[in-house]
């Protein structure tokens, strides 16, 4: 494992103390949670947890109704009704108690109250209705972290119906001084997109705002919105692409706050992002993917440091150079950044630089060739995932001449596989190849 | 996108869990023991993705505990594999100070993935909310 793994374990107190040292004192000795965790943690059988379960809910049950119960006290309630559920006990009395902590509590009981819709409940329920109102009170509160709170709940469920009755709200946080506040409301409009697109067609025009927002936070949640979009229609974007290729020119560049760096590589789930997005509309269009090619060369140049991250975000790279419009420089380095993966003693890159040849190979069935020794390796990997991985590439490049032995490595690979869905999966390509070179 | 995310101890008693994707709750004890059961049974220099059903785990090992986050096909798995990490630092950064809290431990996922996608990576931008709401009740 390595140092910065090592540390991130030693400095995990209460989450490990649960499991490496039994009956450890770092959860608080008057939190019930604690104690029940414990009390599971140490026992044995299904029987035993069930009834300790029970327990807990009557428990549970008895005080909730209680008039006698403070906020405070049912948010520990709540939350111990939520470890209940999460072992798979259902406490759906719970449920409306858990509405009213959102309603009547404040600060981190309000916070809880909410948590525990979001898990309890889920969007066809009928008891959402009931939380509109309370989200409706809280996006016009004076304080802004409880108006952060409701934009993240309605991001996470909202009853669909309820939209026309919130969206003036959620427009207006567009406009916030605050950047949470905007990237929280950019994210509840993705909700809105997701759940019922037609409510959210006339505010294009302010999703191209928060694109262009100064805060990068902001900006990065408009990709969400952007990336359904465009998935959906690449035409319709393609006057974009300028605007998303300086966007990841600034990124690679390091133009953002030292603080979305992860690992000394800046914001690389947002680059992700924008290879994703950029992939999609240089797609079969020349002039487009013209506009592109300097900020994928810089991406590959830029992704030197030795890290898992970066190596994902080559992948992603190489994925949208083999996409897009072809250019021969970058797909030569590109093709070399495969190599790279697929020869790395690592078993995840091997695996990632299997699986970028399965994509590309069509394309360039010379680089299948180029490593066909080390693909041969992989056929005989005592991994089945690697092995799996390598049938999948072979698959894509049978002809002929190496159909039978491509058959038969197949076939082996079924007398060991356990795996119902990847034995339908083989059976079928074998199948197709049978039916393909019928005189095999 | 990301199905669900686990936190699993050695003997599959779940720690932490949250579903992207409706799973009834009956069914979900099964699916987190079948999982842990398919994480446990791969040696250390295996890959850290397995094909589960018709979809992907990534997982990765924390002493004993394991982290395993379910995605579909089109999820760039190492990316999910490093997302994965940047969630044990920005635990690990919030609670040096704190003792663990499953409700605290939630809120920090739900600023950084939502609807299955992650939204939220910045670790200063992932606590904020919280070191907010801690403060309020100081």
């Amino acid at each position: 494992m390595s140092d910065v793994v090592e540390k991130t374990l030693t400095a995990l107190p209460g989450l490990l103390s649960l499991d490496s040292q039994p009956g450890s004192t770092k959860l608080s000795s008057s939190s019930k949670l604690g104690n029940l965790i414990r009390g599971i943690t140490e026992l044995t059988s299904k029987h035993e947890e069930e009834k300790l379960i029970q327990l807990e809910l009557t428990s549970i049950k008895e005080q909730v109704s209680s008039p006698n119960t403070s906020m405070r006290q049912m948010k520990e309630l709540m939350v111990r009704a939520i470890y209940c559920e999460m072992l798979g006990y259902e406490s759906s009395f719970s449920y409306i108690h858990a509405i009213k902590l959102a309603q009547q509590g404040t600060a981190l009981e309000k916070r809880v109250g909410y948590l525990a819709v979001s898990l309890f409940l889920n969007e066809s329920h009928e008891l959402l209705l009931l939380l509109v109102n309370t989200v409706l009170k809280d996006l016009q509160s004076t304080n802004l972290i409880e108006v952060c709170m409701a934009l993240t709940v309605v991001s996470q469920m909202f009853p669909k119906d309820m939209i026309p009755a919130i969206l003036p709200l959620v427009e207006e946080k567009l406009n916030h001084p605050k950047e949470i506040i905007r990237r929280k409301a950019v994210l509840a409009l993705y909700k809105f997109y997701l759940i019922a697109p037609n409510q959210v067609q006339h505010i294009h025009n302010k999703f191209r705002k928060a694109l262009c927002d100064k805060d990068p936070g902001v900006m990065t949640a408009s990709l969400h919105i952007y990336l359904q979009l465009i998935e959906e229609n690449p035409e319709g974007y393609k006057d974009l692409t300028t605007s998303f290729v300086t966007i990841l020119k600034q990124v690679v560049g390091g133009k953002l706050p030292m603080d979305f760096n992860y690992h000394s590589v800046p914001a690389p789930w947002l680059q992700i992002q924008l290879l994703r997005i950029l992939c999609l509309l240089g797609k079969n269009d020349q002039s487009t993917s013209e506009i592109m090619y300097e900020v994928l060369d810089e991406s590959l140049r830029r992704a030197e440091i030795n890290h898992n991250i970066t190596y994902a975000i080559l992948f992603e790279c190489v994925k949208c150079i083999y996409t897009i419009h072809p250019k021969s420089e970058l797909l030569e380095k590109a093709a070399k950044c495969i190599g790279n993966f697929v020869l790395s003693p690592k078993i995840n890159l091997k695996y990632l630089g299997l699986k970028a040849l399965t994509y590309v190979v069509q394309q360039d069935p010379k680089l299948a060739l180029q490593h066909q020794m080390t693909i041969i390796e992989c056929l005989d990997h005592p991994d089945l995932i690697i092995k799996r991985e390598t049938l999948e590439l072979l698959f894509r490049i049978t002809n002929a001449q190496n159909v039978t032995v491509i058959v038969d490595k197949m076939l082996e690979f079924l007398r060991v596989n356990k795996d119902d869905y990847t034995t339908i999966d083989l059976v079928g390509k074998v199948a197709e190849l049978a039916e393909k070179y019928p005189l095999m | 996108m990301i199905k669900f995310v686990l936190m699993v101890n050695r003997q599959g008693q779940t720690r932490l869990s949250r579903y992207f994707q409706p799973v009834e709750l009956s069914r979900r004890a099964a699916l987190e023991a079948d999982v842990v059961r398919c994480c446990l049974s791969r040696k250390k220099d295996q890959c850290s993705f397995v094909e589960y059903k018709d979809y992907k785990l990534v997982y990765r090992q924390y002493a004993a505990l394991y982290i395993v986050v379910g995605v579909t096909d089109s999820e760039n798995e190492l990316s999910v594999y490093e997302l994965v990490h940047n969630f044990v630092e920005v635990l690990d950064k919030y609670f040096s100070r704190i003792m663990f809290n499953l409700d605290r431990v939630h809120i920090i996922l739900d600023e950084m993935i939502q609807n299955g996608h992650v939204v939220e990576t910045n670790r200063s931008r992932v606590l904020a909310p919280l070191t907010a709401l801690d403060k309020m009740v100081d």
